[in-house]
């Protein structure tokens, strides 16, 4: 939890670089304790990116974006105390409230999952493509292009159904596919440290002094709906597939503006705009766990280094998996209440080492992130071909970026693209090669047709602005 | 960004025609029986279909026809400097071990930033090198290699 709260308060690597980094250091733990720590990292660096976005006005991670607008507001009116305390809070109320949902959601979801046949699979991983595409920051067509590419480099290796190799290129260390470890390295913590080394690395922490880390009485009444209405929305947009921290926090903040009675109040620091979206990233790191555990698809590219944890530790992420292993489950749901109150009992009090962390220059902090990734890859195979794929997808995704691609929807899909492609040719040998199996079948056919109507959704800004434009001309 | 779309989107046409004919050649099988190449087949398709209309849509584009600057200004030279310390380090580690190769690494890259202090530069090179080594070697039993001199 330590890590991952340093992790979330270094702008630099995020929670998928450094769960990728410590994934082959916990090899020779037993898969809870792997699975427990994976969390603890993930709730961590939602508990710890709140405190740069507070403080230097720069989230620590993207989950941390929206906080900025009225957390830097409140530090610079000198009420940054009170601004991380109801973001340390808040955290807290909406991991616990997330950790319920978990326990209440996941083993009926599981039982009903025990249903789902090929068809279903194929259609919520299609479903969760989309929806991450569509919730990508830029442009969808672009993300929809990672999607595919993604899905592409999923299939190099031994094929899932003959076992024969296929895109390796005679290369004997490709015939195990691409490892994620190199990969996500590579696109989020290489190409991140090449970006950093392009601008100017300065960055002005504002000082203030740290007092009332407890909220007063107003600030706990203008916060605590805000604190329910972040929990709840988080929650359900982290069950979903494509969802996660990162979208929710935007959403809350959205939901907040809209009923808040003064919304003017909002990116000058209002309490609320801290409180919300703090609790809604938190509680979506703890919605997206469901898909996982229960349906054994992970929702966004964090569960899918959880999900790649799991294969590698030997157990297979699916609808048994509750069932089978029971210790694992519940005994991650009680490590997640256990961090939830470690986090909040050890960050309040550290929140000035963390201060003091901010202030390491990077000239000292990437030649070690660097490292860390050397290792990092190299160790899961102890192959020094893993390094060259690091820097090989270290360097495209440095070049993506500048071209406007995500390599977020690239991960989930390289992830779920073997998945994807034993259900779809399950399913079309179930059927007899009719692609009506999908459409046919309630649940597929519902997911199917929503994400069709998502994509579909895409075109509506370009049709009112051709109608707009025709108008203009007619006149 | 008009010539950058432009740009990446006949790089992703040239991959996407590489992976359809790779899969065509691996078999794409028929429906009632589909073959390896069956999803890549169609995930290449299209993602051609998509680089054409990205193509297009920038082509058609209105306003700024000119590139972004890629590499703006003289940064870049850095991340030259540190790929081409990646890319050696990769190669020469198996052949001199970890503890030589990652503190010769180590000492070029505190050097990237910082060029003045030599000393510091040692001693924190010296530092990282054993510190990860110990933790990750000892502690965390991962197999780094010896090298020639063993070590």
């Amino acid at each position: 939890m330590l890590i991952g709260t340093l992790v979330g308060v270094l702008p630099g690597i995020g929670p998928a670089g450094a769960m990728a980094l410590l994934l082959p250091a916990t090899f020779r733990f037993p898969v809870t304790s792997t699975l427990i720590m994976l969390a603890g990292i993930y709730y961590g660096v939602q508990y710890g990116g709140s405190t740069t976005s507070i403080l230097v006005n720069i989230p620590g991670e993207a989950s941390s974006v929206i906080t900025c607008l009225d957390g830097y507001q409140m530090a610079r009116q000198g009420r940054a105390g009170p601004a991380l305390g109801i973001a340390a809070w808040g955290s807290f109320i909406a991991g616990t409230i997330a950790n319920i949902g978990l326990m209440l959601v996941a083993v009926p979801l599981a039982r009903a999952a025990l249903s789902f046949g090929p068809p279903e699979y194929f259609a919520l991983m299609c479903t969760g493509l989309i929806i991450v595409t569509y919730l990508a920051q830029g442009s969808i067509l672009k993300a929809l292009m990672m999607a595919l590419v993604g899905i592409i480099l999923g299939s190099i290796g031994l094929d899932v159904i003959t076992g024969l190799p296929r895109f390796t290129f005679g290369i004997n260390e490709l015939t195990d596919g691409v490892g994620i470890i190199p990969l996500v390295m590579g696109l989020f913590g290489i190409s991140e440290i090449f970006f950093n080394l392009e601008r100017s690395l300065e960055r002005e922490i504002y000082r203030t002094r740290l007092r009332n880390l407890w909220p007063s009485l107003k600030d706990w009444a203008q916060a605590k709906w805000a604190i329910a209405r972040g929990s709840i929305i988080g929650f359900f947009l982290g069950i979903l597939p494509g969802g996660g921290a990162v979208i929710s926090p935007f959403v809350a903040y959205a939901v907040e503006k809209k009923v808040a009675k003064n919304p003017e109040r909002f990116g000058k620091g209002a309490i609320e705009g801290v409180a919300s979206p703090e609790s809604a990233n938190n509680a979506a790191a703890g919605g997206s766990l469901i898909p996982l555990l229960s349906l054994g698809i992970p929702p966004n590219p964090i569960m899918a280094i959880f999900f790649s944890a799991l294969i590698i530790h030997g157990i297979q992420p699916g609808p048994l998996l509750i069932k089978q292993n029971p210790d694992l489950f519940w005994g991650l749901v009680a490590s997640l209440y256990l961090g939830n109150v470690l986090l909040l009992l050890l960050n309040l009090p550290l929140i000035g080492m963390w201060v003091k962390v901010l202030e390491i220059p990077y000239k000292l902090l990437f030649p070690l992130i660097l490292l860390f990734c050397l290792i990092g890859a190299y160790s899961m195979h102890n192959v020094v071909f893993d390094l060259y794929v690091m820097i090989f997808f270290g360097v495209m995704g440095w070049i993506m970026r500048k071209f406007g691609y995500e390599a977020a929807p690239l991960i989930l899909a390289y992830v779920l693209g073997p998945m994807l492609e034993q259900a779809l040719r399950q399913s079309l040998l179930i059927s007899q090669g009719s692609f009506m199996i999908f459409i046919s079948r309630p649940i597929s056919g519902i997911a199917l047709v929503f994400a069709f109507l998502l994509l579909l959704s895409n075109l509506i800004p370009y049709f009112k602005k051709r109608r707009k434009q025709y108008e203009e001309f007619k006149e | 960004m008009k010539t950058l779309d432009q740009t990446s989107s006949l790089f992703w046409l040239l991959v996407s025609l590489s992976v359809f004919f790779e899969s065509i050649r691996l078999g794409i099988g028929t429906p009632q029986n589909p073959g390896m190449g069956f999803l890549t087949f169609g995930a290449s398709g299209i993602l051609g279909v998509l680089s054409i209309i990205l193509f297009l849509g920038a082509s058609f584009q209105k306003g700024e026809a000119k590139a972004l600057p890629l590499f703006a200004g003289k940064l870049w030279k850095r991340i030259l400097f540190v790929l081409v310390l990646l890319i050696t380090y990769s190669r020469v580690m198996p052949i001199l071990g970890y503890l030589i190769s990652t503190f010769l690494l180590m000492i070029l890259l505190f050097w990237v930033l910082e060029r003045k202090r030599t000393g510091w530069i040692l001693i924190s090179s010296v530092l990282t090198t054993l510190l990860t080594y110990l933790i990750f070697s000892k502690w965390l039993s991962c197999q780094f290699p010896d090298g020639l001199f063993g070590f």
